[in-house]
């Protein structure tokens, strides 16, 4: 059997388990409902406190869809960057089967890339209900025929590539943790904050607002926002054209994977040498 | 051989679960920066939306008092509700059932020692979050705020136990549940902006949580300026009646769903 056959076994394998371990607690109709319900909520909260401090006013629509698709996509984060990261710990400490996934013949990215992706189709299914159900309810300029697609799928392929790289390198240190219940949240919510998700990263102050800069996450949303609402878009970055945002989220994501290879390297050596693989944890 | 009373029973009872949450508010360092850290960042990015939407400063006052009550719902869904789920996986919840106690002493204790370290996590987001954004306070409203939020928090914990017992009857997808009690809670609780806002029926629909009346009433005192949801009068009312409600109700439903647990074997259940 060739490596790359067995390598797309692992990886089948590895989906699958990620999406069993998720959502075989109950029935598909009681998932979606479940995945909807954090998501539409966190986008109403944003609406009322807009509404609140706007009064209602005309031409409202372009900072709602800003709010909007922001939380709408954040779904990917949260379920790829804490699903992952938290998974990891859960693999040793809830199911004890981290040991083993060291020792099958799949790469042990391989097995993390399958894991991370099982998320996808609920952060999929979240992201696209949020955004109907505002789209029709608060009547944002977001057109189906209009969304510059290529754009949307190009940028989201290189923050899902970037999301998964920071969540396994992140997950891997929390390996040294003997009780890491909450830090994937954790993680999730500092990159909420310095993502340009819910507010653009200029309110940000000095120095945070130059790490924000740096992070794949706010060209994406950037991204997004132009490829979904075109010309209505509240940009970010509004010296930048398409192109160039598009490049910075390139090279920002090179450089989080590249960051992030290092990182995971360094935390699997020291998880190996302190025996925290087949650690006993506070599950 | 004498044998102790039952209320000393009792309160032994309360005395032996809280003193765990005592010791652990500040021993397991993990859960301390996770409790703390959590509610905190979710409050500095609200703070951050409402500078980006310019809004008067007493709206940042808005956000940190909701992530003030945020760490104490948080404790209540992770610490109360699904607490019986947690120790029937570790094996506890047999134990709680064989001993000579009631489970309702046990809720106590566990709402007693919640309700402490919840306490030192929403000091550390109200002084941190005030601080850092300039959040000031009416201090003439400061004492009936202080006695408002005894009452929240004595009918959170309240509810905490009707919830507990409720999810006595969960399995696995006790997880998902406790995750779905987040968000929708902070939306129609008004967590982030005045109940008002929502409107009469949802805002209404909301108020049975405690959180919703409580933090309106708590805002209403040492944020003058506040959109009133009902008179304040009212929602203290309203808020006492939800102490004796819930309280009556957890333990209706805490003898009930535990002669049905009892008889469903769910007390010895795994699910985790």
């Amino acid at each position: 059997m060739s490596v790359a056959i067995a390598q797309w076994r692992g990886f089948k394998a590895a989906t699958r388990l990620g999406w069993e371990i998720s959502s075989n607690w109950t029935q598909p109709l009681i998932f979606v409902i479940y995945s909807v319900l954090r998501p539409i909520s966190a986008a109403f909260i944003l609406v009322v406190m807009y509404r609140v401090i706007s009064g209602g006013a005309p031409g409202t629509a372009a900072y709602l869809a800003f709010l909007v698709s922001g939380v709408a996509f954040w779904s990917f984060v949260q379920y790829g960057f804490a699903g992952l990261s938290n998974g990891i710990s859960e693999d040793r400490g809830e199911y004890k089967m981290l040991k083993y996934v060291y020792t099958s013949p799949a790469h042990f990215y391989v097995y993390l890339l399958g894991r991370g992706l099982a998320q996808l189709a609920s952060a999929v299914a979240s992201a696209l209900i949020v955004l109907v159900v505002a789209t029709v309810a608060l009547r944002l300029p977001i057109d189906p025929l209009q969304v510059n697609y290529p754009l949307l799928l190009a940028g989201s392929l290189l923050a899902l590539l970037a999301v998964i790289g920071m969540a396994m390198a992140y997950g891997l240190l929390l390996l040294q943790a003997r009780d890491a219940h909450g830090y994937g949240e954790l993680g999730a919510s500092v990159l909420y904050v310095v993502s340009g998700a819910i507010f653009p990263i200029s309110v940000l102050p000095g120095i945070l607002a130059a790490v924000a800069s740096l992070s794949p996450l706010v060209y994406w949303m950037e991204l997004i926002r132009r490829s979904l609402l075109g010309s209505h878009a509240i940009r970010m970055f509004p010296a930048l054209s398409d192109a160039d945002v598009l490049l910075r989220l390139l090279v920002t994501t090179a450089a989080t994977l590249i960051l992030a290879h290092l990182v995971f390297g360094w935390a699997d050596r020291l998880a190996r040498r302190k025996g925290l693989i087949d650690m006993e944890s506070n599950w | 051989m004498s044998h102790p009373s039952a209320i000393r029973i009792f309160l032994k009872t309360i005395a032996a679960r809280a003193y765990p949450r005592f010791v652990a508010a500040y021993r397991n360092r993990a859960w301390l920066v996770t409790e703390t850290l959590l509610p905190l960042i979710g409050t500095i990015a609200m703070i951050y939306v409402y500078r980006a939407l310019h809004a008067p400063l007493r709206y940042l006052g808005f956000v940190v008092l909701g992530g003030v009550l945020l760490a104490f719902w948080q404790n209540v869904i992770w610490a109360m509700a699904t607490q019986f789920f947690w120790d029937r996986g570790a094996g506890n919840l047999e134990l709680f059932a064989m001993a000579p106690t009631s489970l309702t002493a046990i809720l106590l204790g566990m709402a007693l020692g919640g309700a402490y370290v919840s306490l030192t996590r929403a000091v550390t987001i109200l002084l941190v979050a005030s601080l850092l954004f300039g959040v000031g306070y009416s201090l003439s409203g400061l004492l009936s705020a202080l006695g408002v939020f005894v009452l929240t928090i004595s009918a959170l914990y309240c509810l905490g136990m009707l919830l507990a017992s409720l999810f006595l009857f969960y399995q696995r997808e006790a997880w998902q549940l406790a995750d779905a009690m987040q968000e929708p809670i902070y939306f129609l609780s008004g967590f982030y902006f005045p109940l008002r806002s929502l409107g009469a029926l949802v805002g209404g629909a909301g108020s049975v949580i405690p959180l919703a009346l409580g933090l309106d009433a708590i805002r209403q005192l040492v944020l003058p300026g506040t959109p009133q949801f009902i008179p304040l009068a009212w929602e203290v009312l309203a808020i006492v009646a939800q102490i004796a409600g819930y309280a009556l109700l957890s333990q209706i439903s805490l003898r009930y769903l535990e002669r049905r647990a009892r008889e469903d074997a769910r007390l010895i259940l795994r699910s985790t």
